[in-house]
């Protein structure tokens, strides 16, 4: 009686410390599983992860609400994350736009046509450990996206892993462009659809974002001005008046796997340049890898580009000081001559 | 006095009007794309036909000029009036004393007005100007142009100094076009509010007397000669 009433009252206390203790004396031990179709399936939870995660502060039957009673012997229904996340929820859950987005999604999309692979939310964010992308032991902080987007996109993520993107992310530089920079986060769409961040006429743009950003820029050792110049180029002008054939910023740099200059594995180290052209110009030899590539005629940086063009500028304005005192003294002649007439 | 006189040839009239609608679309053409990113541009684009319908214009009218020019350089070397025309283009020490004079007269520091023959500093500066300026625009745009083809002799800050070239060019011809000849052929005083001889090719008796007093005696010479009787005063 006295060993049953100690248990009754351990259990109690369990309860009122951590109401969710309960459903971690099973779910909270690392082997616990069961077997479905023959496959071990773990029900293992983190009690420590999922206490530190947004939902840590929640009891574990607030969304598994179908479960009653515990130990509960039914498979409880499959959560979705919308029966919190709904405008109006009495629970405080956050109601954003992410879920609108996703809905357009290419995974969406592939999710809706039956495909069992294709990303959910829990899929990204996980089930029991969602955190802020802040934090970095989240599966969605930047430093692992490349990582949680590798899992089912190997060859992209094994192309990109060679890039120097990845490589300054290696080096904690959390700047570093990852997936979802460019791929967009949860409106992922195919380069084809208008409104992708990868469509021939906004790929520039999705570069520029961080490619003009002088302070990430420094840090990078980047040059800061390779868009400004591309886009007073002729490839800019023509991709911009809806030229889609001229060429962008991947089509000469690569996408996944972009590479410096200075690494002879890149299309733009100087070695490489006349295929690179080579895929638009037939003609490209070594003469175009002579001078620089992106030029602001107005910075000395350009060479004779900006001797050129500050002749130009100067020759222009004296010129114009020039015809336009002649007329100025013309008319002002004319004027003075009639009024001495008329007196 | 108010006679009519012709002074500008068919053919010389015609190479002024072929030379005047290739330079006008290339300008159109041109600017649409050089300021393609202003609301202007994009208007021009549109009235062009997009960008391609742009390109296939500018391409198209720098055809036409270069015929001209080809035109105009047979004109001034082979024909009997093109090379007297040439020559009284040609600068001279005159013209800057004509230049200086005509300031002066502008000053009121001189009391009678310089007196300039066919062509005075002002037109030959506007001919010597797009001379040199088609000159640089053929030889930068052809390079563009066939850009393709050049990839093999030039190297690559070729071509970027050949758009620099090109656009810098344009500006001064715009320049040239809107001040300069604007106010001298048509809103200078002595023509205001225009003035058509470049489409019939007559200017009056008054007009020639006054503006170009030293072509005016010398055709009156001619007349004199050619004729027992002169014109009237």
């Amino acid at each position: 009686m006295t060993a049953f009433l100690t248990v009754l009252l351990a259990l109690f206390q369990i309860g009122v410390s951590n109401p969710n203790s309960r459903c971690f004396l099973c779910h909270g031990k690392a082997n616990f599983g069961v077997v479905e179709n023959g496959k071990f399936q773990s029900l293992y939870v983190s009690p420590k992860d999922f206490s530190t995660s947004i939902h840590g502060k929640f009891t574990c039957v607030q969304c598994h609400t179908d479960v009653k009673v515990i130990p509960h012997f039914i498979k409880p229904r499959k959560i979705i994350c919308l029966q919190c996340h709904f405008e109006g929820n009495t629970v405080g859950a956050p109601v954003k736009w992410m879920p609108e987005k996703y809905k357009e999604s290419v995974h969406a999309k592939a999710l809706a046509e039956g495909n069992p692979n294709a990303p959910n939310c829990e899929t990204c964010h996980t089930t029991h450990y969602v955190k802020s992308p802040k934090d970095s032991t989240s599966a969605t902080n930047r430093r692992n996206v490349p990582e949680l987007c590798g899992k089912c996109h190997t060859k992209e993520f094994e192309a990109y892993s060679k890039s120097i993107h990845y490589k300054a992310l290696e080096n904690g530089m959390l700047g570093a462009a990852v997936c979802t920079d460019c791929h967009q986060e949860h409106d992922v769409l195919p380069p084809n659809d208008p409104r992708s961040a990868l469509n021939p006429q906004s790929v520039v743009n999705t570069c520029t974002k961080c490619h003009s950003d002088t302070l990430l820029m420094e840090r990078a050792n980047v040059p800061v001005q390779q868009p400004e110049a591309y886009s007073e180029s002729f490839h800019g002008i023509a991709l911009e008046s809806g030229m889609v054939k001229a060429a962008n910023c991947t089509s000469c740099h690569g996408h996944h796997d972009i590479l410096p200059a200075s690494d002879p594995a890149s299309p733009i180290n100087p070695r490489n340049l006349p295929k690179t052209c080579g895929k638009c110009h037939p003609n490209a030899d070594q003469n175009v890898a002579k001078g620089k590539i992106h030029i602001i005629p107005s910075e000395k940086s350009a060479g004779v580009v900006f001797y050129v063009y500050t002749f130009f500028k100067w020759f222009t304005l004296a010129v114009l000081a020039f015809l336009f005192v002649h007329i100025v003294l013309d008319l002002s002649g004319f004027i003075r001559r009639k009024y001495a007439r008329h007196e | 006095m108010d006679d009519k006189i012709p002074r500008f040839s068919r053919s010389w009239r015609l190479q002024h009007m072929l030379l005047m609608v290739s330079v006008l679309l290339l300008i159109i053409s041109g600017f649409s794309m050089k300021y393609s990113e202003t609301v202007w541009g994009k208007v021009l684009l549109f009235l062009e036909g997009g960008f391609q319908a742009r390109g296939a214009l500018h391409r198209l009218s720098a055809v036409l000029l270069f015929i001209t020019a080809i035109y105009h350089l047979i004109y001034i070397s082979f024909s009997k009036e093109g090379r007297r025309e040439f020559k009284s283009l040609l600068p001279n020490k005159n013209d800057f004393v004509d230049l200086k004079n005509s300031i002066l007269y502008d000053l009121l520091k001189r009391s009678e007005k310089p007196a300039f023959g066919r062509y005075s500093y002002r037109e030959k500066v506007q001919y010597w100007a797009f001379f040199i300026f088609i000159f640089l625009m053929f030889i930068s745009g052809v390079i563009l142009w066939f850009h393709d083809f050049f990839f093999g002799f030039f190297p690559k800050w070729a071509f970027d100094v050949s758009f620099a070239l090109h656009g810098g060019t344009a500006t001064l011809v715009i320049l040239f076009l809107v001040l300069w000849h604007m106010y001298v052929v048509h809103l200078s005083p002595a023509n205001f509010p225009g003035n058509s001889s470049f489409w019939h090719g007559y200017v009056t008796e008054r007009w020639l007397k006054e503006n170009h007093s030293l072509e005016y005696e010398e055709m009156k010479g001619l007349r004199e000669g050619k004729k027992s009787e002169g014109k009237e005063d």
